[in-house]
């Protein structure tokens, strides 16, 4: 059994339905790259997974590392290992950075974490995004540029040490060298700590830097194509248009075209 | 218009006075060279001639006291000797310059430390003060102050007893805070509390008002005048923690603070709970360079009623101002503010801001913020500016994605949109104790936060 279970997954919002049925399996220790265009249902995997309200799940289930977390609070799905780097983080006024990761780390302890022990490993998190020292006393993504809210999201997965982590288009909107910043830090979580992750984007730009092992691409609420990272150079050739000519004819294109929630 | 369940609101359109409901004191003081016998003599009379007040706002809100059983409440007074439990379990112990507390109508506890006494600062009860500081009372009580707006106003001047009196000698400065507390025990009492304080020449000093009740059944009063001086180059902050608990506490107070030559006052009011509070609180710049940062929270729940009055105002120039306010409101509770900034004729070269944040965090809660401007002097800068918000969901859903329960993630929001002000209380004792009290407030209408969400 996998450690993240997404069987037959249809999910809906008060609109219309998005996701139509979603199997995927992701273990620790792997990285799946999930791709497809605008619209195609990515977002609104990554948020269901972590239990958002606005999105109703109508057939299937999600289980973590053995248990059925389909109806599960987020918070719950956190505690247990799941993480969410949001494709646009929400800023959070009047919160410092470091006095949410504190409060992060020790909602899932049963004692609150030690300073010296916070300390060093705020000061290790800092050291892997490369970002400055007073980064953490500023208010979580309040008046964060692009790029300092995509690090930020990978500075709170380094400090919460998630089992697997979901990270939603994170590449979007990043200039190179944060690109590789990121993706290098990504890269080194999962090979210290064996977290699994599943990348989101519809860029190739950030496999470069972090290789799946895994590529599954999404159509229309569905996983169409699902291979290797020769996938990604086959995208890179032919396009979207391709993979919709063959797979895409079954639903009928655009149907949910604005399926896509910025949540 | 909706109507408040309780029946104290109500709002109606049509005629009324409210232009002289809502205006600044303006330095309109009663004192005018009479004693303090004949000023009581003058206020009695009013008192007996005017019935309970009522504020109205056309077309936003009524604040009417005609609930309050004002008959059926005395002047209770105490023996000097140990502190009310409210006050010690609810003040941070912490090094502090002198502590002052009137239980009911009585002093019943001073303290101060000797270097201060020394140094001549001086901390006694008002009543003391009229007789034994005779030239400082007569120079500055009520100067500011009327006595004659409305029946309560009037029945402080008449009847206060005990009282506060600070006074802070030129050049003194004191890191650690005198702090003057008023504490009502029971139901039935009527607390008149007068305050006057005094920063001479370039004194530099914190003042922390606490006002506090025990938790009873049944009505009580606080009607209360407050007045601060701050002579040329006197610097003081000033912060006042107000919850009269679950009781049925009426409060209704008028404060002023007048700044002389290049004086500045940092004002900080956090009201946190009351039945009904009726609070008329004016910063004034009466001198040139006089500098001020008038800050202010509430939170109201349940029943809850606020009404505040807050006046900026500048009678010289030049001179500088920044007021900022921010609320929250629970339950079927209602909060009703007005920020008045008045830039008289010649005060030239003042700038100033108004801002007034308010957050819902219920359907049948209701606050309504009125910023207003009065300007008559042509170099100036006078803007305001505010928000109206209620929870957002997907910050909640952020929080919760790292763990956070969504009562903790309600927390986290709320006390985030009042840090902006806890930060500037720069006082870790008095930021903890207002983050405790709204924590708490929280807590108690989770259910009713939860339906709210649940319902948009």
């Amino acid at each position: 059994m996998a450690d993240l279970e997404i069987r037959n997954l249809h999910v809906r919002t008060e609109d219309h339905e998005i996701l139509r049925g979603v199997d995927l399996n992701i273990d620790r220790n792997e990285v799946h790259a999930l791709m497809g265009p605008n619209g195609s249902g990515k977002s609104t995997l990554a948020n269901t997974l972590l239990g958002h309200p606005d999105y109703e799940i109508t057939e299937g289930s999600i289980s973590f590392k053995g248990q059925d977390i389909t109806e599960a609070e987020p918070h719950e799905r956190a505690k247990a290992g799941l993480f969410l780097a949001f494709q646009y983080p929400v800023a959070i006024p009047g919160v410092s950075v470091a006095n949410f990761l504190r409060m992060a780390i020790n909602a899932k302890r049963e004692e609150p974490i030690r300073v010296k022990e916070f300390g060093q490993e705020l000061q290790s998190a800092i050291d892997l995004l490369d970002v400055d020292r007073t980064f953490t006393s500023r208010h979580l993504n309040d008046g964060f540029s692009g790029g300092e809210k995509k690090r930020a999201e990978i500075l709170q997965m380094a400090m919460l040490k998630p089992d697997v982590a979901i990270l939603d288009e994170t590449d979007s909107g990043l200039d190179i060298d944060a690109l590789r910043t990121v993706a290098e830090g990504v890269s080194k979580l999962q090979a210290e700590q064996g977290m699994g992750a599943l990348i989101i984007t519809h860029y190739q730009r950030i496999l470069h830097y972090i290789q799946p092992q895994f590529v599954h691409i999404m159509l229309n609420g569905r996983i169409v194509l699902e291979g290797g990272v020769e996938l990604v150079e086959r995208l890179e050739r032919e396009g979207y248009d391709e993979i919709r000519r063959q797979y895409g004819s079954e639903v009928t294109a655009g149907a949910n075209s604005s399926g896509e929630s910025s949540a | 218009m909706p109507e408040n369940a309780d029946g104290n609101i109500q709002v109606k359109a049509g005629r009324h006075r409210e232009a002289d409901l809502y205006k600044a004191l303006h330095g309109a003081g009663a004192a005018d060279g009479r004693t303090l016998e004949q000023l009581r003599q003058a206020a009695l009379g009013v008192y007996d001639a005017t019935e309970l007040p009522v504020w109205r706002r056309s077309g936003f809100w009524t604040t009417n006291l005609q609930t309050l059983d004002l008959d059926a409440l005395d002047v209770r007074h105490h023996e000097p000797g140990e502190q009310p439990a409210v006050v010690t379990r609810t003040i941070p112990e912490r090094a502090r310059a002198g502590r002052i507390v009137q239980q009911d109508g009585s002093v019943v506890h001073i303290e101060l430390q000797s270097s201060l006494a020394e140094q001549g600062v001086i901390l006694c009860s008002l009543q003391d003060a009229a007789e034994q500081h005779q030239q400082l009372f007569a120079e500055h009580y009520s100067k500011r102050l009327t006595i004659d707006r409305n029946k309560l106003e009037a029945a402080n001047a008449a009847f206060w007893s005990g009282g506060v009196f600070l006074y802070v000698p030129p050049g003194v400065v004191v890191e650690d805070p005198f702090e003057v507390v008023y504490a009502i025990c029971e139901q039935g009492v009527a607390q008149y509390g007068r305050t006057l304080v005094i920063g001479d020449r370039a004194s530099d000093f914190r003042v922390h008002e606490y006002d506090l009740a025990e938790n009873f059944e049944g009505q009580s009063l606080h009607a209360g005048a407050f007045e601060m001086y701050l002579h040329d180059g006197a610097r003081a902050r000033l912060a006042q923690i107000q919850d009269w608990g679950s009781g049925e506490v009426y409060d209704c107070s008028t404060r002023v603070v007048a700044l002389a030559r290049d004086a500045y006052c940092h004002w900080l009011p956090a009201l946190l709970g009351g039945h009904l509070v009726r609070q008329h609180l004016e910063l004034a710049v009466t001198e040139p360079g006089g500098d001020m940062a008038f800050r202010g929270l509430f939170f109201t729940e349940a029943r809850e009623l606020l009404d505040v009055f807050a006046v900026d105002l500048h009678e010289t120039g030049p001179s500088g101002g920044d007021v900022h306010w921010r609320g929250a409101a629970t339950g079927q509770s209602r909060a009703s503010f007005e920020g008045l900034i008045q830039i008289d004729p010649g005060a030239q070269k003042t700038h100033t801001y108004l801002q007034i944040h308010s957050m819902m965090l219920s359907p049948k809660a209701r606050v309504d913020a009125i910023p207003s401007v009065l300007v008559s002097a042509d170099d100036v800068s006078a803007s305001h500016g505010g928000t109206v918000g209620e929870l957002d969901e997907t910050a909640i859903f952020y929080m919760q994605s790292r763990g956070l329960d969504r009562p903790s993630a309600v927390r986290v929001i709320i006390e985030g949109f009042f840090e902006p002000l806890l930060t500037e209380l720069a006082d870790e004792h008095l930021a903890g104790l207002v983050r405790e009290k709204i924590a708490g407030k929280l807590a108690a209408a989770r259910e009713d936060i939860e339906t709210y969400a649940a319902s948009r």
